[in-house]
């Protein structure tokens, strides 16, 4: 079987599945909405608004089981590009993308723009450069594609090991989002919704792994992106006329000058290394809107935009995505869907920020402090907005507000019925689920694959290998939710340096894997090792307050670093064999069968046939 | 499937498409935020350009850059036989 249909591969139906799950999502916040006019109490309408989403998830999640490895692992290869494109752009978004990064919008204006492009950058990075070849090959995992690509079963544990890391400080700022966003939802205290969200993914991933994961975060992706519109195009409409949110803040932003101007907000010049982005809690304003190099540097831009573009691009997590499409084109386009899907996020993300940052320089700031708006008051109360009254009247230097609250403190602020607050916070609930969802299934085949089945022979029946993966499925959810609960750092700053350690350590060498031919298994090992040490010496070094240079920046050393280190080390050792020369270039081009797929159908003819 | 004869060639055309694609949006990306403080004071509509050039030029930017690939890169497989028999 050369090349499989992909009509026949495709579910005809998940148009109308998703379809439905659309309708029932919105029908749930209608139905909400409804009661809490009717006057149902608070309680009721937090629960419907957290457990009614959830509840979705799950049973999408429990309802897609899956037997063999391919549908384990990669989906059965059968997502259609849009499906994937949208799992993908919410999984590399998730909590950090959708509750810090507005919050970040909302403190610094325009300096944050250097993660949103970053991002969104990773997303063409990988499309271009990484995606379209590991779909041809096939593998599960990146240590097994590394592994089987230089014919080197301890590179593929060396892998293995290096990108546990990426993985594991994605997995505790993913849930950490997922707990924050849990805990404002339900009411309940942080730790317990950790472990809560960790239980609720893991039964959701259990039984189909990727398959469970593919179609409940195509679920999740349409709650967030819904969540995310309905209250700013609410916005936008009162505050101009056209219901566009991502074109109509620039109108918005020229009263938003006007108002910063009056109010006195300061222009800031910050040294060319400066990363001074809001940190977790209650934060200041800290310069003018558009503004630009305030709070973060310019040189500190565009290495943050680069390291953020190259972590995305080799996030472990969302680099076994590109396998589960039919196809090395279907997988090429899938690209195209997320970067428009993180594209529109991110344009309304700083909508978001500008239409609050509005009402609160022109309702809050300036006015008694006797006098403040309701909406303001209840935020105060909340906890999410803080005034150190020492004056009369309130100035913008001692207002403080929650960095990670401002997607929904939008919806307070502008006096919507508690169900769009909690609405917007479910949206945010689902992207920080589905990050967790991916990560977690990432690292569980990490583990399982190329941790406990790569020390074996090759060519473990199926069952043993989705056991084992669930198994690993259940132990990965364990240390989530022990390092959400114990670690204690900003949960931005753990996503930032989990970008870093995939960019120092993963980017040079998988980048090179495909456009490098010299390249042997040395070079991957060394680089590998190398890009991680430097990494993990430069944040140390940055957090001991050793040297100038911001931790979450250290890509920048650890990157090169990797770089140069595969180059040095691939020169110096011998050529690569014949063999894996060949590899390189089947991989390199789209048309025939996946490596991967092949080899597991020699094997099953080897094991069949009588010896 | 592809001519062996043909990699060589096929591959050369792939490198180009890549550098085609992705250099001009690097560029684009590391150098256009340097120049939005100068292009803020020019305003279109009132809206200040630096801003919109950074934030919402950019991401349009990158989505073309991404379809424009999608497109080219097919076009480039089916001209050497190195596209999937679908």
């Amino acid at each position: 079987m050369a090349a499989t249909s992909r009509t026949r591969l495709v579910n005809p139906r998940l148009g109308t599945f998703f379809g439905i799950f659309s309708a029932a999502f919105a029908a749930l916040v209608l139905m909400t909405l409804i009661l809490e006019q009717l006057g149902a109490s608070d309680l009721a309408i937090r629960f419907l608004m957290f457990a009614g989403p959830i509840a979705l998830y799950g049973a999408i999640g429990l309802l897609s089981p899956a037997r063999d490895t391919n549908d384990f692992f990669a989906c059965g290869r059968r997502v259609p590009a849009f499906f994937n494109g949208l799992v993908l752009a919410v999984s590399a978004l998730g909590g950090a993308g959708f509750l810090a990064l507005t919050g970040a919008f909302f403190a610094v204006g325009f300096d944050a723009l250097c993660l949103s492009l970053g991002i969104c950058a990773g997303l063409v990075f990988m499309g271009v450069l990484l995606a379209p070849f590991l779909r041809k090959f096939g593998a599960y995992t990146i240590p097994s594609y590394l592994g089987r690509r230089f014919e080197s079963q301890t590179l593929r544990i060396v892998a293995a090991a290096v990108l546990a890391v990426p993985l594991l400080l994605l997995l505790a700022a993913e849930a950490r989002f997922a707990a924050y966003a849990s805990a404002w939802l339900t009411g309940q205290s942080e730790h317990l919704m950790a472990v809560v969200m960790v239980v609720c993914v893991t039964l959701t991933v259990l039984g189909g792994g990727m398959r469970s994961h593919t179609w409940s975060g195509s679920a999740k992706a349409i709650a967030a992106l819904v969540a995310l519109a309905v209250p700013a195009t609410i916005v936008a409409i009162m505050m101009s006329t056209l219901p566009l949110p991502q074109v109509t803040h620039g109108n918005t932003l020229r009263v938003l000058m006007r108002v910063e101007s009056a109010r006195g907000l300061p222009v800031l010049a910050a040294p060319l290394l400066a990363f001074d982005f809001p940190g977790e809690g209650l934060e200041p304003l800290a310069k003018r809107f558009i503004q630009a190099f305030g709070s973060v540097g310019s040189l500190a831009f565009p290495l943050m935009a680069l390291i953020a573009a190259a972590g995305i691009a080799s996030s472990p997590s969302l680099l076994a995505r590109p396998g589960s499409t039919p196809g090395v084109h279907e997988s090429r386009k899938s690209f195209g869907w997320a970067v428009l899907t993180a594209g529109i996020v991110l344009l309304t993300l700083p909508a978001v920020a500008v239409f609050l940052r509005v009402m609160l320089l022109d309702q809050v700031i300036g006015q008694p402090v006797d006098r403040l708006p309701a909406w303001f008051a209840s935020l105060q109360k909340a906890g999410i907005a803080r005034v150190d009254a020492t004056t009369p009247t309130v100035s913008f230097v001692n207002v403080s507000f929650d960095r990670d609250a401002v997607l929904f403190a939008l919806s307070f602020a502008a006096g919507f019925p508690q169900t769009l607050v909690y609405l917007a916070l479910a949206g945010a609930l689902a992207a920080a689920l589905a990050a967790l969802a991916a990560a977690l299934v990432g690292g569980a085949a990490l583990l399982s694959e190329d941790i406990v089945h790569g020390l074996q022979a090759e060519g473990a029946p199926d069952s043993s290998r989705v056991g084992a993966a669930r198994a690993a499925i259940l132990g990965v959810a364990f240390v989530t939710a022990w390092l959400a609960v114990a670690a204690p750092a900003d949960p931005l700053k753990l996503f930032l340096w989990s970008l870093t350690f995939s960019a120092s350590a993963a980017f040079p060498v998988l980048l090179l894997s495909v456009w490098w031919k010299r390249i042997n298994s040395w070079g991957a090992m060394v680089g590998m090792l190398t890009g991680l040490s430097v990494a993990a010496l430069a944040i140390l070094l940055a957090e001991m307050g050793a040297w100038a240079m911001p931790s979450v920046l250290s890509g920048a050393i650890g990157l090169p670093a990797g770089l140069a280190a595969t180059v040095v080390a691939s020169v110096l050792t011998p050529l690569p064999s014949s063999n894996v020369v060949n590899i390189l270039q089947e991989i390199r081009v789209p048309g025939g069968e996946t490596l991967y797929d092949r080899e597991l159908r020699l094997q099953r003819l080897k094991a069949r046939s009588p010896a | 499937m592809i001519e062996w004869s043909e990699r060589k060639a096929y591959w050369r055309h792939t490198k180009v498409q890549m550098l085609t694609s992705l250099l001009p949006f690097l560029l684009a990306l590391v150098v256009l935020p340097f120049y939005a403080e100068v292009l803020n004071d020019v305003r279109v509509l009132g809206i200040p350009l630096g801003y919109f050039l950074a934030c919402h030029g950019l991401l349009v930017i990158a989505f073309v850059t991404m379809a424009v690939f999608v497109n080219r890169q097919d076009a480039i497989d089916h001209w050497h036989g190195a596209h999937e028999d679908i």
